[in-house]
């Protein structure tokens, strides 16, 4: 390289300016009104995480040592005996629970993923008869409070025999799901350039293979946000498991951990240990997808 | 390989339930591998009528002839049509490998010719050495040379190109053209290139359709095109600068110009308001009166290019553009501009050529 160099090149490392240490440190640190922004900002952090903190401390912590408040530290014994008292819950052990609302998540998910592109692809691309008023009763249903709904969801699922088992519930959830799916990959499909589906069609693809081939796994960073957020969703949810599941051994966990506060004095380990577990699925899931939902967050919402 | 002729038959594209009219009456024929250029300014419909080619419109009116067939209903898989467009519209989430290999898999090509296919197709565009890249690891020329690798690979019957080059740099471009006019050559598919660079057109085209406003003005040899171009709208659209055109009116065999002085014409004695065209490398500028043809006028400006040099010239307050080798005139200078008689074009009131 050395000999392409020519006399007025221009020199390859920035010039080093020599600045004394208090220099250096003046240009380092913030200016006032930003020490305020992120004094302002990292305030709410904490006001943010000290709740999980406390509930992370009564779970792994005896009740008689929280039953003043979790924040004494002094003598404080770690054990496990919250999370094993859980899994062992004896109206619905959360061993148990926490399958059976895998059992509920999973394909709740899946189908929505599935049925959201199947229906956000020809909305995004094909004009067809009553595509908007079809596309505003998708939204509309959105706008309603589940509670109200939940009613005429109660005597449908009784009439057809799906009150009390999983596939009663896992519609419910399909249901509410569809709404905001189909809107959320329509507005990512948007994105989506008309010449690759033209390409696709050029070299000899049909409907089908360009919607498998080219737009589902164009749409994947949509499809891990959808996922990712109905799951959270679906896992979490506890009023329609309240509703709809009576059967004790079909409970989902959510549903469970009211019934662990006990009758006579209120256990927070064991009500902690429960939340943990139960929480501990979704947060998981989130951090080994955050990079993918991040960018199909991004993708679906700027136009 | 089976190879196609194209013939358009007063073909119109209506769009907006016919608010819009993208294509006029568009009549075309495209000989057996023939490279093909469709030239025109943008929305001027060319695209309109390539896609039309390709199957991914359908013509309002009109019939699209593959040969002896109508393919107005067919797909564009049917067409056996490759098409590489402007922005390249590579399958982003496959490899440079999955871009060429698509369209022979959806056609079921067995994986051993696949392989076969795939390294004659990359070879021929030297990108052997990209196979296992996504197409965002690439630069513009070789995404180009992909989608390229991609529309050849299935050897289609028709090969239609939207553009191909306008987003590459000057230089790539130019390498481009040759390129893809010898990949054409060697592979004697039929070939449609849409274009609004008049340069590419002729350096590239076996015949050229000018298009403005949906319909196609004048299809010609490039050559031809230049020599005989068949109205005022076609000369002024092609050459650089464009035919200068000057108001003049015809009487008893001979034009009077409105900036003075006369050219006798060996047409007939019809009379009217006409357009005479000098090509502006026709001219040659002289500060003494001379004996033929010729217009006086004052220098406006002189633009030097190197390999030749633009003399602008005031003719009764209008510009008129003079192509010299070099030049000593200046600003100011009164000049002639001196034109033989052959090199005049006449066009009449409605912009027709006359002679």
């Amino acid at each position: 390289m050395e000999e392409e160099r020519t006399l007025d090149a221009p020199p390859e490392t920035a010039p080093q300016t020599d600045l004394d240490l208090w220099t250096k440190i003046r240009y380092a640190l913030p200016t006032l009104p930003r020490a305020a922004r992120y004094a302002i900002a990292i305030g709410l952090a904490v006001l943010w995480v000290v709740p999980f903190i406390g509930l992370l401390m009564a779970s792994f912590r005896p009740l008689s040592e929280i039953i003043h408040g979790w924040w004494h530290l002094e003598g404080m014994t770690l054990t496990l005996e919250n999370y094993w008292a859980a899994l062992d819950f004896s109206t619905a052990p959360m061993s148990r629970t926490l399958i059976n609302t895998a059992i509920v998540t999973v394909p709740s998910v899946m189908v929505v993923m599935l049925l959201g592109a199947m229906v956000a692809y020809p909305f995004a691309r094909f004009d067809f008869p009553l595509k908007k008023t079809l596309f505003f009763i998708l939204i509309i249903v959105m706008a309603a409070p589940p509670e109200l709904v939940a009613m005429g969801n109660y005597n449908t699922l009784r009439e057809t025999g799906l009150f009390d088992t999983y596939l009663g519930l896992i519609l419910v959830h399909v249901g509410w799901g569809i709404g905001w799916v189909v809107l959320f990959l329509r507005n990512f499909l948007l994105g989506l350039p008309d010449e690759l589906e033209e390409a696709a069609r050029i070299d000899g693809a049909s409907r089908y293979q360009i919607f498998r081939t080219i737009v589902l796994p164009f749409s994947a960073p949509a499809l891990v946000s959808v996922a990712v957020i109905q799951f959270t969703w679906v896992w979490n949810a506890f009023f329609f498991p309240m509703v709809f599941m009576r059967s004790s051994e079909l409970y989902l966990a959510p549903q469970v951990l009211p019934m662990m506060k006990g009758r006579l004095q209120i256990d927070w380990g064991l009500v902690a240990a429960g939340s943990i577990l139960t929480m501990a699925v979704p947060v998981l899931l989130f951090i080994v997808l955050q990079r993918y939902y991040t960018r199909g967050m991004v993708a679906a919402v700027a136009d | 390989m089976a190879m196609t002729g194209i013939s358009l038959q007063n073909v119109s594209k209506h769009f907006d339930a016919g608010e819009t009219v993208a294509n006029h009456q568009v009549n075309l024929e495209v000989e057996d591998g023939e490279f093909l250029v469709l030239l025109g300014p943008s929305g001027s419909g060319k695209t309109t009528t390539l896609r039309l080619i390709a199957g991914l419109e359908t013509p309002t009116e009109g019939d699209i002839y593959f040969g002896d067939r109508r393919v107005n209903d067919d797909s564009p898989s049917d067409r056996n049509v490759a098409m590489v467009f402007q922005n390249y519209a590579l399958y982003p989430h496959m490899s440079v490998k999955g871009n060429i290999a698509y369209p022979l898999k959806v056609r079921d090509v067995t994986p051993e010719e696949r392989e076969d296919r795939i390294r004659e197709a990359t070879e021929l565009l030297h990108i052997d050495d990209l196979l296992e890249k996504k197409p965002a690891e690439l630069s513009g020329g070789q995404r180009q040379r992909v989608s390229l690798a991609r529309a050849i690979v299935r050897k289609p019957s028709v090969f239609l190109l939207d553009e191909p080059l306008s987003n590459l740099d000057a230089k790539l471009r130019l390498e481009m053209r040759s390129e893809l006019k010898r990949l054409q050559s060697e592979l004697g598919i039929t070939a449609v290139y849409v274009t609004h660079n008049q340069e590419e057109a002729m350096s590239m085209g076996d015949r050229i359709a000018v298009m403005n406003e949906g319909t196609i003005r004048q299809v010609a040899e490039p050559e031809e095109l230049y020599r005989r171009p068949k109205t005022t709208w076609v000369a002024r659209f092609i050459g650089s600068p464009p035919m200068n055109l000057l108001q003049g009116t015809r009487r008893n065999g001979a034009v009077e110009l409105a900036s003075g002085g006369s050219v006798s014409t060996d047409a007939d004695g019809a009379s009217g308001d006409v357009s005479l065209g000098v090509r502006p490398e026709d001219f040659t500028v002289s500060t003494e009166p001379p004996s033929g043809y010729s217009i006086q006028g004052t220098v406006d400006t002189v633009e030097p290019l190197g390999e030749y040099t633009i003399v602008n010239v005031s003719v009764e307050g209008r510009i008129v553009k003079a192509k010299e080798p070099t030049t000593t005139v200046e600003r100011g200078d009164d000049v002639y501009l001196l034109f033989d008689d052959s090199d005049v074009y006449l066009y009449d009131d409605r912009g027709e050529l006359l002679s």
